[in-house]
């Protein structure tokens, strides 16, 4: 008995130091059920559950799935925890974390995150990239923040533009009434699209390229049409049109960093993290604070985005810039198409977004994708291929635009063979009269055209494990042991970072976010005095506070780079020597005192 | 409401009354949070008919937080619709006072119910809800041994950072039941026994010869030989700087982001689910009638504003030229381009970006200004007066900063009670920054050219600056004397003023003596610290500042109270004054409404507007079978109404003779008026 655990042992230990997972050989006994998900497809949330599910239940040992709350519908928000165990527990690894969907019909984020856990699991004992990442770090992915929301967008009759709230019903137009008044799918084809009436004092007309192209009137032209907004009804005779829809504020200005109120910030919600869902979110990511980097999924324009949201914050400290702009350029390569850029600078303001409360106020590296682009503009863009300092409005305007442009009603006629596009029928309103409903449906923008679905998730997932890979990685170095005259020993131990993200952002540094490293020793020994090396040749060196047993490395392990640590020791035999970062990782030396 | 004045002879005599107990009843008898709870029971269980007991939420320790709902049953409509006032206490927990001046509050309106004919119909018409204890996990230190000076919630707090959480907290080494200070010589000390009070410590100053002696520590150990010594206490969030209106962030006592803890969380969530609360009384170490200092530097021109390029390009503005919004409004509406929409200046900052209000809206300032006068005047009457000279403004992150600038209504502070200061001769006229505080423009402005001059040449102002420039600035709202008060403190002091500088401390010291005997300070005590060595362990009483002598607290409340209650009966009460029909045609009729506000307070104030949390007021006309509307729509917005002014609306209908017309009022902070009217 003794003989054979002592051999498990080694294995274990094989295991862990060969740096190799060998999960293929332990699991050989039991062969996984096969999980087949397609993406060509949009999941619903029972969908979602179930294909989760499935692949909890094939992978039990590297895959925990966990209900992190309810959404106001009482949908559960779900988080996905991928380690390999056999390699260290989760907490002790540097944690990518990944979230989409956040808002309701920017559905697209859900499936490239449902992408990411089901490549990793896939490939893990097959490609050694993977199993390296499953050896070094830890991932926290929730696929879709806003359950109640993508179940609407999917199944209700709605436009692509929402809703992008949650569904927590919301006084809009402050009457007291709340989502009295959203759109009506009078046509009943299950997409909300636009209404518009014959006048000829109308300041709309027809393209005489194309009769489905709404163009406006030059002035002195005659027009055909007005356009009444989208298809709806006054529905509580207050004589306005589509007032207050389901929802009405925003769950990506509901973060604690930042905040501001519904007056400067519409749709923040009464205070931060109001809403069951960024609470859930915020939980989440407190409960875990060994993530390090983190990936949010938006639609759409094609941008790799990081902070700050707000012209308040001022740049990003400069160390902790030099990481964003690393990662963020190869992401131009691993996206084509898509460009690297700041919030506040190249998009627009966004006080209490997610991605400013993980930054500054978790230390956490984060950026957030804006999914896809129109597909007739080739693969460029449009705003890239203009002048700059068009780029501002252009990103707004082509998010929420109304009418439909020449070059996408080709699309939709030609590529998408009409499958997404409503011709212009006629319809009699109570209010307007005789008018005519038509327009681009609800998936025909902003969500890719599922012949493009997995290039989407592909290179998004590829993104987001380039990212984890970039996380710090740690290792002891250079252990040199020297025994003094007086019976102490002088240690001197190299901790080195052999990727661009450092143990502890500079932000964490600057602000006192979290505890700062620790170097500790255990065994029959004591720390009497320690130093940081700041110059070899000259021995010149930093010195550090002892306390019981450890120091803090307050900077902690800087990207790229080193700390060498000179310590003196008292004590004898086997001492063990370790590096405990909250988001570096934690190591272990064992050293020998004689 | 005269009823309620409290004859001048009365005070005094209760002040002589007084007098004799001053020594016999220092220690006052505060209600723990447990007989907090117990006496809101028992309260409700008197008033059965118009008062109900609920829980908001629990503290970060897991106590109940408890609201006193208080509404009149002579009225169809739920407490939830009807305008409402809110007392909050003790979000600052060292504030015990403040509970004692809620539970009062309650028991007073309570009894007068049924008793007082306006106080009747006041509970008739409105809700008072009253939250005496937000915080009582730190009330509960004035009630634990040993005592300790505590305003921060139970969350455990990692303040030195190491990742260890409240492991190195005070201990009562002395054991004399209180957490006092620790001195003792280092090299590295910075203070010094004050040569004129040897028992107080004052800060060397180098620059006059002084030599630091001693370091200063609040009175325990080092208990994780971190070489800090109470770095690391029990505890805790200071819940008044946790509100979401100019959060600091990055500050452990604020808390990791606005509304982190329960107890803040449980009155906002309380506070937005009631939408119909449209005044907040709270009782913190904050008076705002007092000191109308706001949380941020006051910028000087901050409602002149730029106009972005985009923006200005279609108005015809210039992008370089800074504009008052009220000139912003104007071009917009003149413009065209607003529409049907109503424009108006809060419109205007959400549209042009220009973030959080940092400053009173000048309307708003009006009328607090009004109110400081009339509280002034009051205190003055009851000898309350010195109340002014330590007037805290409105803090950061504070619950008073949220109730104005975020929830949008009337907020007042209170703090009741503070250590009166030793009389002193008063150079008549001078002009201190305290005195300066306390005034409102208009009282600066009455001053007068010369004495202004004469101001300014006291305080060594270049001469280039001088009064007209001063008075043409205070007159435009560019700077108010509380803006003054702040940078005179921040100016060197002229030549000459320095000498005799008195220890601030000094008149604590004093009230120890004088009126609590001595009870309010330890004498300085010699003991053996295990790490420190020999030291001294003495200083002020925990809670000194905090806890009146029972007398001086009931004078104090009992004003309060009363004032507080008078503040309520200002709540804006909307009415239809008048209603006209006038028939135009056949079938065709005018319909005439007159709005009126019978209250002192306006229906919101600016702010409340431009926050978007006082909405406008909905007069709608409901039409009936034929009916039709021939002008007007079928919903009228009307912004605001002021203190006692009249609007009229107008509709032309279709309808016939003998049918009837519904007008409805609603607004989320007004009461909802429903009328009929015959067409005839």
């Amino acid at each position: 008995m003794i003989r054979a655990s002592k051999i498990i042992l080694l294995i274990v230990l094989a295991i862990t130091l060969s740096g190799l997972s060998q999960l293929s050989s332990s699991q050989s006994t039991r062969p996984r059920p096969e999980v087949k998900l397609s993406f060509d497809h949009f999941y619903d949330h029972s969908e979602l559950t179930s294909a989760l599910k499935e692949l909890q239940k094939a992978y039990p040992d590297l895959m925990k799935l966990e209900s992190i709350g309810k959404s106001y519908q009482g949908r559960d928000i779900w988080a996905v925890i991928i380690n390999n165990p056999a390699t260290g527990p989760a907490e002790r690894k540097p944690g990518f974390y990944i979230d989409g969907n956040i808002h309701g019909n920017e559905i697209q984020g859900a499936e490239v995150a449902l992408y990411a856990i089901y490549y990793l699991l896939k490939n893990s004992g097959r490609l050694e990239f993977v199993d390296r990442l499953l050896r070094d770090r830890a991932f926290y992915i929730v696929p879709t923040m806003n359950p109640d929301s993508r179940d609407y967008f999917l199944h209700l009759a709605t436009d692509s533009n929402s809703p992008r709230s949650g569904l927590v019903p919301y006084d809009d137009d402050r009457d007291g009434l709340l989502d009295e008044d959203g759109p009506d799918d009078l046509d009943g084809d299950g997409s909300i699209t636009y209404m518009r009436k014959r006048d000829p004092k109308g300041n709309y007309k027809t393209s005489p390229d194309n009769p489905l192209v709404m163009v406006p009137c030059r002035p002195g032209e005659k027009g055909e049409f007005i356009i009444l907004g989208s298809e709806g009804l006054d529905n509580d005779g207050d004589g306005q049109v589509n007032e207050d829809g389901p929802g009405g504020y925003d769950l990506n200005r509901n973060f604690g960093y930042n905040w501001q109120p519904n007056y400067v910030q519409r749709g923040a919600g009464s205070y931060p993290f109001c809403w069951p869902e960024t609470r859930a979110v915020r939980d989440f990511l407190l409960a875990h604070p060994n993530i390090m980097g983190a990936q949010s999924f938006h639609n759409y324009g094609g941008m790799i985005l990081r902070g700050p949201g707000a012209k308040n914050l001022g740049e990003t400290l400069p160390q902790d810039r030099q990481v964003y702009d690393y990662i963020g350029k190869q992401g131009e390569k691993i996206l084509p198409g898509y460009r690297y850029i700041v919030i506040y600078k190249d998009m627009y303001t966004v006080y209490g977004g997610t991605i400013d409360f993980t930054y500054y106020l978790l230390g956490i590296f984060t950026f957030s994708n804006e999914l896809d682009f129109d597909q007739y503009a080739g693969t460029q863009p449009a705003a890239q291929r203009r002048g700059a300092e068009e780029e501002d409005e252009d990103v707004r305007s082509r998010m929420f635009r109304a009418g439909a442009s020449l070059e996408e009603i080709v699309y939709h006629q030609l590529v998408l063979m009409g499958e997404q596009l409503v011709e212009w029928k006629p319809y009699k309103h109570p209010l307007y009269g005789d008018i005519e409903i038509g327009g681009v449906k609800k998936m025909g923008r902003r969500v890719p055209a599922l012949f493009q679905l997995a290039e989407t998730c592909h290179r998004n997932a590829a993104f987001c494990l380039y990212h984890a890979d970039q996380l710090p990685r740690l290792k002891v170095e250079n252990v040199s042991l020297k025994k003094l005259e007086n019976g102490q020993y002088q240690v001197e131990v190299r901790i080195a970072n052999d990727r661009v993200t450092p143990s502890i952002s500079s932000q964490a540094v600057q602000r006192k976010l979290h505890r700062p490293d620790m170097l500790r020793l255990e065994g029959n020994t004591r720390l009497v005095s320690a130093g940081i090396l700041t110059d070899r040749f000259r021995e010149l060196s930093e010195p550090l506070q002892v306390r019981k047993n450890y120091v803090q490395v307050d900077n902690g392990i800087p990207g790229f780079g080193y700390v060498d640590f000179r310590l003196l020791v008292e004590g004898s035999g086997q001492v063990n020597l370790i590096y405990d970062s909250l988001k570096g990782g934690y190591l272990e030396q064992k050293i020998s005192l004689k | 409401m005269s009823k309620y004045k409290i004859p001048l002879f009365l005070v005094i005599f209760c002040f002589l009354l007084a007098a004799p107990l001053l020594v016999a009843q220092v220690e006052t008898k505060y209600h723990s949070p447990a007989e907090v709870a117990a006496s809101l029971k028992s309260l409700a269980g008197k008033f059965p008919e118009i008062s109900r007991l609920k829980g908001i939420g629990k503290s970060f320790g897991g106590q109940d937080i408890l609201v006193l709902e208080i509404a009149g049953r002579k009225n169809k409509s739920e407490p939830e619709d009807r305008p409402a006032v809110l007392v909050v206490a003790n979000a600052e927990g060292i504030h015990l006072p403040g509970t004692e001046a809620a539970l009062q509050l309650a028991e007073s309106i309570l009894t007068d119910y049924g008793q007082d004919k306006a106080w009747t119909d006041f509970l008739n018409r409105n809700t008072v809800y009253i939250i005496p204890l937000l915080n009582p996990e730190a009330a509960a230190a004035y009630f634990s041994k040993p005592r300790q000076e505590r305003t921060f919630n139970g969350r455990p707090v990692d303040e030195d950072n190491d990742g260890l959480v409240d492991e190195d907290g005070p201990e009562d080494l002395d054991g004399d039941g209180l957490i006092t200070t620790m001195r003792v010589k280092s090299p590295e000390g910075r203070w010094m026994i004050d040569p004129r009070e040897p028992r107080l410590m004052k800060l060397a100053d180098p620059k006059k010869g002084e030599k630091g002696e001693y370091l200063v520590y609040t009175e325990g150990l080092d208990n994780d030989g971190d070489g800090q010594i109470n770095e690391d206490g029990p505890g805790g969030v200071d819940l008044n700087r946790n509100f979401p209106h100019d959060f600091e962030y990055f500050q452990k006592r604020s808390g990791l982001y606005p509304v982190s803890e329960p107890e803040t969380e449980a009155l906002l969530k309380f506070m937005f689910d009631h939408n119909n609360i449209a005044m907040v009384i709270n009782f913190s170490t904050e008076n705002n009638l007092l000191n109308m200092q706001q949380t941020g530097q006051a910028r000087v021109g901050a409602d002149r504003v730029r106009v972005p390029r985009q923006f200005a390009s279609f108005l015809g503005l210039d992008p370089e030229a800074e504009y008052t919004l009220k000139e912003i409004v104007d071009v917009l509406k003149s413009s065209g381009f607003a529409g049907g929409m109503e424009v108006d200046e809060s419109l205007v900052a959400t549209f042009l970006g220009l973030g959080p209000a940092m400053n009173l809206d000048r309307s708003d300032q009006a009328i607090y200004e009004e109110l400081q006068k009339e509280y002034k005047s009051g205190l003055k009457e009851v000898g309350l007066d010195y109340l002014e000279k330590r007037a805290r403004g409105v803090g950061k992150g504070s619950l008073a900063a949220f109730a104005y600038y975020q929830y949008g209504v009337p907020v007042f502070s209170f703090d009741l009670w503070q250590v009166a200061e030793p009389k002193k001769e008063d150079k008549k006229d001078e002009l201190t920054p305290d005195r300066l505080r306390s005034m409102s423009s208009e009282e600066f402005l009455s001053l007068g050219e010369e004495k202004i001059a004469a101001f300014l040449k006291d305080r060594g102002a270049p001469p280039n600056f001088n009064a007209t420039m001063l008075i043409k600035m205070v007159q435009s709202g560019q700077v108010t004397p509380a803006r003054m008060a702040e940078m005179m403190e921040k100016m060197p002091r002229p030549a000459g003023a320095t000498a005799g500088e008195e220890n601030p401390e000094a008149y604590l010291l004093a009230y120890s003596d004088n009126v609590l005997k001595g009870a309010g300070f330890v004498n300085w005590k010699q003991f053996k610290h295990p790490g420190l060595g020999l030291v001294e362990i003495g200083g002020f009483v925990p809670f000194i500042k905090y806890t009146p002598p029972a007398d001086q607290l009931q004078a104090a409340l009992r004003y309060h109270v009363q004032y507080s209650r008078k503040l309520m009966m200002k709540l804006p009460v909307v009415s239809i004054r008048e209603t006209k029909i006038e028939k135009l045609g056949s079938d065709l009729y005018r319909l005439t409404v007159y709005l009126q506000n019978d209250g002192l307070l306006p229906t919101s104030l600016a702010q409340g507007r431009r926050a978007l949390t006082s909405y406008p007021i909905r007069v709608s006309l409901r039409l009936e079978g034929k009916q039709k509307l021939f002008a007007g729509r079928p919903v009228e917005l009307v912004s605001h109404l002021q203190g006692g002014e009249v609007k009229k609306l107008e509709w032309t209908v279709q309808a016939s003779k003998g049918s009837s017309l519904a007008v409805r009022v609603w607004s989320n902070r007004v009461s909802p008026v429903e009328k009929m009217i015959k067409v005839d």
